[in-house]
């Protein structure tokens, strides 16, 4: 019953906040910045109307927004020279915290991301949206500014794929509902009333960002539904409504090999949770076959998801936000 | 600025308009004149964005116009990629940069601490395209309760654009319908067959040198199957000139012809008229155009003179004196390339349709005869 109570109180529609003014009016109140990150790779053809219409809107129109930062995987075409001529602070991942190596990823970008953006509140938005609109940002940070005690807010869609003639009105989400929910509803059965754990867009307060672990890959946003869950509840969750989100669809052979890294991060939480035990470590080879002209073939994937450790106990990250608890 | 400007070019382009569908379209109008400031923003009976900008004296009303709707249907992807240099997209020039424009001037006049003398206008058209043939100004000219001084119409392409005569324009359909079969009578024909003579018949319609007039066979329509002779068959026909007699009389010879072939092929065959502009202008020697060719000098803009088949000609039947202005320079739709408009000349567009507005502000409009059917001559 827990859940479904939760599922009433903490389940919002972009539309709750759309009165803007009045976002920024309270955020100023409570003292509070807001920073975005657009983790990218390759995204030239989706980067150039995310800035421009969430710049335009949410930092010029209105400043909800106190920063704008890209952080680059290495993209190859023009995804960084776009996003820098329309305003965006640009970071290649890779060359930031160079003391603490590379691992590329999108969760080395966010997990990079707490330490170069300087919000209180931070906005992850993935960068294949093809129908960008405000709300993809003022509809996660809302529920943040308007309760304290909302520490992370996740999207949910209506998820059209696109295709040739046209939109289809529903679909995507299968390895939601065929993975990671069946696996929740297992393990953490309140977690499974958040209605799509693998979507792109999230907002969470830096005070429990910089708490958490950040697997680089696949996995980043499954581990920080569980860890989140496990340091503060479910209450310190709420999710919204962003209506429809277009973006590209991946062939099912993708999906499996997301579906493995997920598995993996599900698996070192029951691990560490001791909700399970494993006789031998699991294997970080992903097999997947191909016929062609009948002959098969076995294709390796090495999908291992490393895990970035919580923010906090970086050294640099300690000194740029905690300088004065260093030791003299 | 130009983010914002941008970024209402990209939120506009992807909100669907077909021509009697552009609610959504008005309703971001109407949104953004609220929030520049303006009291009066409202839907007006058939659906037209209107906003109006109170001028300091109120002496003078300048009317901004773009037509908000556009020739893509709404299941169409209307998604939008900027690129560093360009906002590709369908619909983008045409007319979605023309709305996001007249959406912004009340912000880029208060940007430039611009108070005008004249009340501002701004107005976003509905049913303009097609058959919706101008039914959104139509409707707004003929029941504003106020003198309309003066009139821009603002396109998302091409910069340097500068039209003040409105060619004539008639366009209708040719529909053929064979007879049901028990009231054929001898000489009955496949509906194709019937268009296809009345076409040479068309083509054979002796055209003058002067005054400028084409008859353009525009679309076809006929058939669903390789074995079956179509029972019905459409052809779309254009007639432009620059003298509304001949128009009329063309149209009057199609008339006969339609009527004749009918008879004389046993089928029903008719022709109807569904959109008719009139020809006519203001001189080269208006001092709206001088005054507008003043302020595309000093941008450095190659001003290019012609025609247009903009709302302009609805201004121009009216006796206000209008002129058509392009914004930045782009492509429109074809099969290979989609539809596109480049970024940087947009700001030099937006400098001088607010040099344009300045100068009817400052009397460029006033006191002159009204405009009229012009000669040819006078085209230069």
């Amino acid at each position: 019953m827990k859940s479904q109570q939760w599922l009433n109180e903490r389940t919002f529609h972009h539309s709750n906040f759309w009165d803007i003014k009045w976002l920024v009016e309270e955020k100023q109140r409570q003292g509070l910045s807001i920073s975005l990150c657009l983790p990218t790779l390759n995204e030239e053809k989706t980067i150039g109307q995310e800035i421009v219409i969430l710049k335009a809107e949410l930092a010029d129109r209105y400043p909800l927004l106190d920063e704008i930062a890209v952080i680059d995987s290495g993209s190859s075409d023009q995804t960084c020279e776009i996003a820098a001529r329309f305003g965006a602070d640009v970071y290649i991942a890779s060359e930031q915290l160079v003391e603490q190596g590379d691992h590329p990823g999108k969760g080395e970008n966010l997990w990079k991301a707490l330490y170069l953006l300087n919000g209180d509140i931070i906005v992850y938005v993935d960068t294949d949206i093809k129908n960008i609109h405000p709300r993809f940002v003022y509809g996660l940070v809302g529920p943040l500014i308007k309760d304290p005690e909302v520490h992370y807010v996740k999207a949910f869609y209506d998820r059209p794929l696109a295709f040739s003639g046209g939109l289809r009105p529903t679909g995507g989400g299968r390895v939601t509902e065929i993975l990671v929910r069946p696996l929740f509803c297992l393990f953490y059965p309140e977690l499974a009333a958040i209605l799509q754990p693998l979507s792109g867009e999230y907002a969470g307060r830096r005070s429990i960002l910089e708490q958490i672990s950040y697997p680089v890959g696949y996995g980043v946003e499954t581990a920080m539904l569980i860890d989140i869950y496990e340091r503060l509840g479910l209450y310190a969750f709420a999710q919204t409504d962003l209506d429809r989100r277009i973006h590209r669809n991946q062939e099912t052979i993708a999906l499996g090999r997301m579906s493995f890294g997920v598995l993996r991060t599900f698996m070192s939480r029951l691990k560490r949770e001791q909700l399970a035990r494993f006789e031998q470590e699991l294997p970080i080879i992903m097999r997947q076959y191909e016929v062609n002209d009948g002959n098969y073939r076995q294709l390796e994937y090495e999908i291992e998801e490393i895990e970035r450790q919580p923010m906090i106990e970086v050294e640099a990250y300690r000194q740029k936000f905690y300088p004065e608890q260093q030791p003299v | 600025m130009r983010e914002r400007l941008l970024a209402n070019l990209v939120m506009i382009a992807q909100i669907p308009a077909p021509g009697g569908a552009e609610e959504q379209r008005v309703r971001f109008l109407l949104d953004r004149f609220v929030e520049a400031g303006i009291s009066h923003a409202a839907a007006d009976e058939v659906g037209n964005a209107v906003g109006r900008l109170q001028g300091k004296t109120g002496d003078r009303n300048i009317l901004l116009v773009s037509h908000l709707d556009t020739i893509f249907p709404a299941n169409l992807d209307h998604n939008v990629t900027v690129e560093s240099d360009r906002v590709i997209g369908p619909g983008v020039g045409d007319n979605a940069l023309g709305a996001a424009i007249v959406s912004m001037v009340p912000s880029v006049l208060e940007h430039l601490g611009i108070e005008l003398d004249s009340n501002l206008i701004l107005l976003g058209t509905t049913h303009s395209l097609g058959r919706g043939n101008h039914a959104g100004i139509r409707f707004f000219l003929d029941h504003i309760p106020e003198k309309v001084n003066c009139g821009i119409c603002v396109e998302g392409m091409q910069l340097g654009r500068l039209n003040y005569f409105s060619i004539g324009t008639a366009r209708g359909d040719i529909t053929c319908d064979v007879r049901p079969e028990p009231s054929r009578s001898y000489g009955s024909e496949s509906a194709l067959v019937v268009i296809n003579h009345i076409i040479n018949r068309v083509l054979g319609i002796s055209i003058p040198n002067r005054p400028y007039t084409v008859i353009r066979l525009g679309k076809m329509r006929a058939g669903v199957a390789y074995d079956v002779e179509p029972d019905h068959a459409e052809l779309g026909v254009e007639i432009v000139s620059h003298d509304d007699e001949m128009i009329d009389q063309i149209h009057h010879q199609i008339e006969d012809i339609v009527s004749e072939m009918s008879a004389r092929h046993a089928v029903e065959a008719h022709f109807y008229l569904f959109f008719k502009t009139q020809a006519g202008g203001i001189p080269f020697s208006h001092p709206l155009v001088k005054g507008v060719l003043d302020v595309m000098r000093s941008l450095q803009i190659e001003p290019d003179q012609g025609h247009s088949p903009s709302e302009l000609s609805e201004l121009i039947a009216r006796g206000v004196p209008a002129v058509t202005l392009g914004i930045s320079r782009g492509m429109r739709s074809r099969k290979q390339s989609p539809d596109f408009v480049l970024i940087d000349p947009i700001l030099t567009g937006v400098a001088q349709l607010i040099g344009a507005i300045l100068a009817i502000d400052e009397g460029a409009c006033d006191e002159v005869e009204k405009p009229q059917p012009v000669d040819e001559g006078d085209l230069t």
